[in-house]
C-alpha cells in the first residue's frame, strides 16, 4: 500500500491516520495491545511507548539502511526494535513503576507488533530519515485512536472509572465481561464495523 | 568495500549488537538507583495499606514509615507499629498461585490471633477471576478477622465466620493458593515471633 | 516454592483451553488473521507454531536460569529471546530441509513468519515473568501452541462458512465480522473453566 501512497507530510498523515489506519485496514499489531486496553492510563502510556518506537525505529532504519547487509536486514531491524523497547521498558521500570507492573510482558511484546516492522520494511527501507520519523510518529497514532476509543468503552463499563477516576454514580454495577478478554474484541470489531462503514459511504459520494 | 560479504555482515552485526548492548547497560544503571527506591516505596506503601493507615502522597508515605520499626528476626523483616495501644506486626509473604507468585503483606495484631489486613503487592492472576484478589472488598474480608485455630479457611459461598472468608467465585484456584500462602505466613509469624510478650 | 501453585494436567488443560494463548492473552493475532481464511495453510501454520513454541520456550528457559539470571542480564531479555527465537526457526527450517523434503514444502514457507509472531515471544516473556520450573515451562508451551493451533483451525472453519452468507452487512464483512466471531470463541473457551476448577 505504501507503494502508491503519497510522501508528503500532510498526505502521510490522513493516510496513516486513516485511510490506510493499521488497525482498521490492515488489522496489524494488535497482539501485543488488545490485552492491555481495559484501562485508559494503561493503553495511554503503552500507546506512547509503540509511538516512541515507531518513529524512533523507522528513523534509525532510515538512516543507516545503505550500511546493512541484505542478508540480516531483517535480523538488523529487529535489533533495532528491540533496543528502543528495552529502552521504554528500562525507564518505565524507572519512573512509572505502577504501569510498568500493570504491563507486565506486554511492554515486550512491543516488538513484535507488526506495525512497527511493517513500517521499517515497507516505509523506512524506501524513504528518508524526516519523512520516516513522521511516518512512524503518524501510523503509531492511528493505532493509538482506535485503542483509546476500546479502552474508554471498557474501562467505563468495567470499572466505572476514566482513567482511574470514578465518574459513574454508585448504583452502577460495573460489568465484569468487559474486564475480560472477550470484550476488546468485540469492541474493535463494532469499531472496524463503524469505521469501515464511513469509509465505504466516503467512496460511494466520491 | 563490498556490503554483502561474510566479513562486513559478520563485522557489521557485531557492531550494531555492540554499541546497542553498551547504550542498554549503561541505561540500566543509571536507573538502577531509582528503580530499588521505587520498590522500597511500593513496599512501603504496602505495609502502610495491611496495617490500615491511610496516606495521601509517596511523600507521607515516607514520613509515616518513620514511626514504624523494622526488625530483622532470622533473615526475615518485620515491620512493628502501634495502633490505638496495640502493637500490630507485618511481614511480607511470597508463593505461588494459579499462573504466578503472589506477592503481598500480612500484618497481624500482637497476639498472632488476628490478622490485622493484608496487601496485594503483585500477581499474575487472571484479570475479572483470580485478579480479583487486589479488589478492596475482598481484601477488606480480613481486616479485623479472629484466627482462632491460627489458620485462614476460604470457603465458597460466602459464610465468613471467624477464621473464614469467602472464595471468590470462579476462581477456587487462586482462593485455594491464597489460602495456602496465608497459612503459611502465619506460620512463619508464629515461628518468628511465638515466644514474645503481647 | 514459588513456581506456580497448578497441577500440570490443569496447567495443561489451561494453557489450551480456558486461558487459550490467543484468545486470552491476544497473542499471534497477526499471522492469525491473516492466514486463517484457508483451512489447509491454518494447519501448516499451527503445527509449526507448536513445534517452535516448545522448542524455543525450553531453550529460553535454560537461558534464562543459566545465563541471564546469574550474570544480572535480566534487562537484555527483549534481545535475548528475540535473537534465540530466530535463530531456532533458522535451525528448524534446516532440520526440517534435511530430514523431510515433504515436511519441508508443508511447513517451510510459515517458518520465517512465526519468527515475529507474538505468541512466541509471549510465552517466552510469560514464562519468566511467572516463574514457571522447567517441566512447567514445557507442559505450558506445548499447551499454547497445540491451544494456538485448535484457535486457528476452528477459525478458519467458521469463516469458511460465514464468507459464504450474504446476509452481513458490507461494513461489518471480513476483519469486523473476524473479530466478532473470536470475541464468541473466546467467551465459549471460558466456559471451559467450569469442567476443571483451574482459575
Amino acid at each position: 500500500m505504501s507503494d502508491t501512497a503519497p510522501k508528503t507530510v500532510g498526505g502521510i498523515l490522513t493516510d496513516n491516520l486513516w485511510h490506510s489506519n493499521p488497525i482498521f485496514m490492515q488489522v496489524l499489531g494488535i497482539c501485543s495491545a488488545l490485552a492491555v486496553t481495559n484501562l485508559l492510563t494503561n493503553t495511554f502510556i503503552m500507546s506512547v511507548g509503540v509511538i516512541f518506537t515507531t518513529m524512533m525505529s523507522n528513523f534509525t532504519v532510515s538512516i543507516i539502511k545503505g550500511l546493512i547487509p541484505r542478508k540480516v536486514r531483517m535480523m538488523v531491524q529487529v535489533l533495532i526494535i528491540a533496543f528502543y523497547v528495552i529502552i521504554v521498558d528500562i525507564v518505565l521500570r524507572a519512573y512509572m513503576p505502577d504501569i510498568h507492573e500493570a504491563l507486565g510482558p506486554y511492554v515486550g511484546l512491543i516488538i513484535t507488533n507488526c506495525i512497527i516492522m511493517g513500517r521499517a520494511e515497507a516505509f523506512a527501507q524506501s524513504n528518508g530519515p524526516g519523512l520516516s520519523l513522521w511516518d512512524g510518529i503518524t501510523s503509531a497514532s492511528g493505532y493509538m485512536g482506535v485503542l483509546l476509543v476500546i479502552a474508554f468503552f471498557r474501562e467505563i463499563l468495567a470499572f466505572g472509572s476514566l482513567f482511574g477516576f470514578r465518574i459513574m454514580p454508585n448504583w452502577f454495577e460495573p460489568w465484569i465481561i468487559m474486564a475480560m478478554p472477550p470484550s476488546a474484541f468485540f469492541f474493535l470489531g463494532i469499531i472496524i464495523w463503524i469505521g469501515k462503514t464511513i469509509m465505504n459511504h466516503e467512496e460511494a459520494a466520491a | 568495500m563490498n556490503k554483502q560479504s561474510l566479513v562486513y555482515t559478520i563485522v557489521f552485526t557485531f557492531a550494531v549488537c555492540f554499541v546497542f548492548v553498551a547504550i542498554l547497560a549503561v541505561a540500566n544503571d543509571l536507573t538502577a538507583e531509582q528503580v530499588r527506591q521505587n520498590q522500597i516505596v511500593a513496599q512501603q506503601r504496602a505495609v502502610l495499606n495491611a496495617m490500615g493507615i491511610s496516606y495521601q502522597s509517596d511523600e507521607e508515605v515516607l514520613s509515616l514509615f518513620e514511626d514504624v520499626e523494622q526488625e530483622e528476626i532470622d533473615g526475615t523483616i518485620v515491620y512493628i507499629t502501634e495502633k490505638d495501644g496495640n502493637r500490630i506486626y507485618a511481614m511480607s509473604f511470597r508463593g505461588g498461585g494459579v499462573w504466578g507468585p503472589i506477592v503481598g503483606i500480612l500484618a497481624m495484631d500482637s497476639s498472632l490471633e488476628n490478622i490485622f489486613g493484608i496487601e496485594i503487592i503483585s500477581h499474575e492472576e487472571t484479570p475479572g477471576l483470580g485478579g480479583r484478589i487486589t479488589e478492596e472488598q475482598w481484601k477488606e474480608q480480613f481486616r479485623d478477622r479472629p484466627v482462632p485455630d491460627g489458620s485462614i479457611d476460604v470457603v465458597r459461598g460466602g459464610s465468613t465466620g471467624d477464621g473464614q472468608v469467602a472464595a471468590i467465585s470462579g476462581a477456587t484456584g487462586t482462593s485455594n493458593s491464597m489460602e495456602r500462602i496465608l497459612n503459611n505466613a502465619m506460620e512463619r509469624f508464629r515461628e518468628l515471633l511465638g515466644g514474645r510478650d503481647a | 516454592m514459588n513456581a506456580p501453585d497448578i497441577g500440570l494436567f490443569s496447567l495443561f488443560f489451561a494453557s489450551i483451553f480456558t486461558s487459550n494463548i490467543l484468545l486470552a492473552n491476544f497473542l499471534g493475532m497477526c499471522s492469525f488473521i491473516a492466514i486463517s481464511k484457508d483451512l489447509k495453510s491454518s494447519n501448516g501454520l499451527g503445527l509449526a507454531v507448536t513445534v517452535v513454541l516448545t522448542v524455543t520456550g525450553a531453550a529460553n528457559w535454560l537461558i534464562l536460569h543459566y545465563i541471564l539470571i546469574p550474570y544480572d542480564l535480566i534487562y537484555l531479555r527483549f534481545i535475548i529471546f528475540i535473537l534465540v527465537i530466530a535463530a531456532m526457526v533458522q535451525i528448524l527450517e534446516m532440520v526440517i530441509d534435511r530430514v523431510s523434503q515433504k515436511l519441508y514444502i508443508t511447513l517451510g514457507i510459515f517458518l520465517p513468519l512465526i519468527t515475529v509472531n507474538c505468541a512466541i515471544l509471549g510465552v517466552s516473556l510469560f514464562i519468566e515473568i511467572r516463574e514457571y520450573n522447567f517441566v512447567q515451562t514445557v507442559i505450558y508451551s506445548l499447551g499454547s501452541g497445540l491451544g494456538w493451533w485448535l484457535a486457528i483451525v476452528a477459525l478458519a472453519a467458521i469463516r469458511n462458512k460465514t464468507e459464504k452468507t450474504k446476509t452481513v452487512p458490507a461494513g461489518l464483512q471480513g476483519s469486523g465480522l473476524t473479530m466478532i466471531t473470536i470475541g464468541l470463541m473466546a467467551l465459549a473457551f471460558i466456559g471451559f473453566s467450569g469442567m476443571l476448577s483451574v482459575q
